[in-house]
């Protein structure tokens, strides 16, 4: 399936994207696409999806927006 | 006393007289400086009803038993006064070369009363105090000003000046210092052009006390070096705070039109890689480990220094998504001297007024140079609509009329920060709460929100979190002061405060002893707004009335149809009340004052309002 992933703040210079289409397979879940990025699941960072936030194991579906982010706190 | 100069310097701008005033080890023990001082000072000293643009006011410049010796971030101020926003406690906090030049002058905080004959300057050296005239920067803005006293006495002082926009006591007129440092939006600024005073200079050669001067210099060092190599690690200053700009775009939570939008799709024009594109040069505060200034040019080849709230607010809030045209925007703000915050939230609000009928008038969302020329008129108060409009949104909208206060964006009359919060609870609480007005520094709690809890909730977890947050930040940092960033952004443990503060004064607390301090000064600072608004209720602690409103649902998106709920806004207010000891119009209990040390002060306000 087709997911857009979008990489905000640090995480573009450090995982070498700003925003790509991914082919992934089906049933990939939220933590599946941040290690298929190659980003270490101890990294902190907020990953949502469709602008929801989402549930390490839930899975991903054909379309899906998934932004993964560090942790902002206002400044 | 060791990590407090134990001294205070008193300026009478009436007299033309100065005095040093001695402070007692109990005083520095039960407020620590900044914040604590500056809300302590105020509430014994103004009486209550006086005009915040009069002589009675008075200017503090505030600063705490860290401040300004070599440790992570520790160049920043604290400025406080009756605000001319809000009517309430205001104060602000910037980075500055005053707060290590005031603290090497010997001196712990400054405080300005009466007003000048004529416009003045303020040089302090050590035990000088210089009442010098200021005609020829007059009517000038803060970067020719700075120029001047640089030119003056060099480029190792410490300034804090004033634009045209404080000279005209525009009410959000912010005080400035350095390249594009800025504080005390809730009307500093215009507190000190009431008092004709254009600028405090300061130099100062003696040390500053501290109990182990060796260790601090040692570990001082090591941490500014430790905490930038985790900048550099993590990267989080390529983008800055304006990383946060694409993200709160993808979880509907910016500031679009008003606050009407939470997305857009041009907003990726202003985010964080476009900035960091475009940047020329990164300035920050003395002793900054992660230096968050990123400069670009504005569309006039100006230097325009830039952050996520000047960004959200002056660009994607009036649908300007050009990255040089908010940069003009911000340098006007600067030059001016007015918060570029309240300064995006009125012209955002005025263009919204005019688009619902509740005004006449051609400003439009769009329109950078409108934008401009508005600036203008604002910082000098010229005709009718840049008189009224240098007033803040709400007074705007109490003269419009037409229902328009229900999306003037304020909490007090003082305007909201650069996040969406029609459907984000906590945040919106963060608001409603804030000591000084909507301002997002003293809690942010959105990656909680979103992360820890459900955005949908309304829990005593969001109103606990609230409560956790301002205890550090409006608290802790404030009065230590230093910059909250290596702890907020980069994971530098609060640990470290603790261990500044011993290696200051000697003391060995925890940061439990520093929560009862916030507590105290939160309730001080509720005390000097109850005396100021006696027939106080919880109201005042809700956020803008169209946050509620269903009409103003996004239509799309993440949070479509979805907008906050009275019933459960106030129920989750009641928590906050609860756990705080506050009763139900938002004021500390007699019990939580007596738990707090705040007897004397509860019987001093017990005269203008009821403590229950």
């Amino acid at each position: 399936m087709k997911v857009t992933v979008k990489l905000i703040g640090p995480f573009v210079q450090a995982f070498g994207f700003s925003e790509k289409e991914m082919n992934v397979p089906a049933e990939t879940t939220a933590d599946g696409l941040v290690a298929l990025v190659n980003i270490d699941k101890a990294r902190p960072k907020i990953v949502t999806r469709n602008g929801r936030a989402v549930a390490p194991d839930e899975a991903l579906a054909d379309g899906d927006r998934v932004v993964i982010s560090p942790i902002y706190s206002g400044g | 006393m060791n990590g407090w100069t134990g001294q205070i310097l008193r300026v009478n701008l009436t007299a033309k007289t100065f005095k040093k005033e001695s402070f007692s080890e109990e005083f520095a023990r039960k407020w620590i400086g900044g914040r604590g001082f500056a809300a302590k000072i105020l509430f014994d000293e103004l009486k209550p009803g006086i005009d915040p643009l009069g002589p009675d006011n008075k200017f503090i410049v505030a600063l705490g038993p860290i401040a300004g010796i070599p440790a992570p971030n520790t160049g920043k101020a604290v400025v406080a006064g009756k605000s001319p926003m809000t009517g309430g406690y205001g104060d602000g906090n910037l980075g500055t070369r005053v707060a290590e030049q005031l603290r090497k002058a010997g001196y712990d905080a400054l405080i300005v009363e009466g007003k000048a004959e004529r416009p003045t300057m303020l040089y302090i050296e050590d035990d000088k105090v210089e009442f010098l005239p200021a005609d020829a920067v007059w009517g000038q803005g803060t970067y020719a000003t700075n120029d001047w006293i640089y030119a003056k006495y060099g480029k190792g002082v410490g300034v804090l000046n004033i634009g045209q926009g404080g000279e005209n006591m525009v009410r959000y007129a912010v005080v400035r210092s350095l390249e594009g440092r800025a504080g005390g939006r809730t009307g500093m600024g215009a507190v000190m052009g009431s008092k004709l005073l254009k600028a405090v200079v300061v130099k100062g050669t003696k040390p500053i006390p501290q109990a182990d001067p060796q260790g601090m210099k040692k570990i001082g060092h090591d941490d500014l070096r430790e905490v930038h190599e985790i900048d550099k690690k993590t990267g989080w200053s390529i983008q800055s705070t304006n990383g946060v700009l694409a993200w709160c775009n993808e979880v509907a939570a910016l500031p679009v039109r008003n606050f009407r939008k939470t997305h857009h799709p041009d907003a990726w024009k202003v985010d964080g890689e476009r900035l960091n594109n475009a940047r020329i040069a990164t300035y920050g505060c003395p002793n900054c480990t992660m230096r968050c200034g990123i400069t670009i040019h504005d569309d006039e080849g100006r230097e325009s220094e830039l952050d996520y709230e000047n960004i959200g607010l002056l660009g994607p809030n009036l649908e300007i998504f050009d990255l040089p045209q908010v940069g003009s925007l911000n340098y006007l703000c600067d030059e001016y001297g007015i918060d570029t915050m309240s300064a995006g939230c009125v012209m955002s609000f005025y263009a919204d007024a005019i688009d619902h009928g509740a005004v006449a008038g051609d400003f439009k969302f769009g329109d950078a140079p409108g934008a401009k020329k508005l600036l203008g008129l604002i910082a000098r108060r010229e005709g009718e609509i840049g008189n009224l409009l240098a007033e803040g949104s709400l007074r705007a909208a109490r003269k419009f009329g037409n229902g328009s206060e229900a999306y003037a964006m304020q909490v007090k009359g003082l305007e909201v920060a650069a996040y969406n919060c029609k459907f984000i609870p906590g945040m919106a609480l963060a608001f409603g709460v804030s000591p000084i007005g909507a301002h997002h520094k003293e809690a942010w709690v959105i990656t909680f929100e979103l992360k820890q809890t459900l955005r949908e909730s309304y829990g005593p977890e969001k109103a606990k979190k609230v409560i956790e947050l301002q205890r550090i930040r409006g608290g802790l940092f404030e009065y230590m002061v230093s910059c909250r960033f290596p702890w907020i952004e980069l994971g530098w443990s609060l640990e470290n405060y603790p261990k500044y503060f011993k290696l200051a004064t000697g003391l060995d607390w925890t940061l439990d002893d520093f929560w009862t301090i916030s507590d105290r000064i939160y309730a001080l600072m509720k005390l000097f707004w109850l005396r100021e608004y006696p027939q106080t209720d919880r109201k005042l602690d809700y956020p803008p009335a169209v946050w509620f409103d269903p009409t103003n649902a996004d239509t799309e998106g993440p949070i479509a149809g979805k907008v906050l709920e009275y019933d459960k806004y106030d129920g989750l207010l009641q928590h906050y009340y609860d756990i705080r000891g506050y009763d139900k119009r938002g004021i500390p209990t007699k019990a939580t004052l007596e738990r707090l040390g705040l007897a004397e002060e509860a019987k001093a306000a017990e005269k203008f309002g009821s403590v229950t």
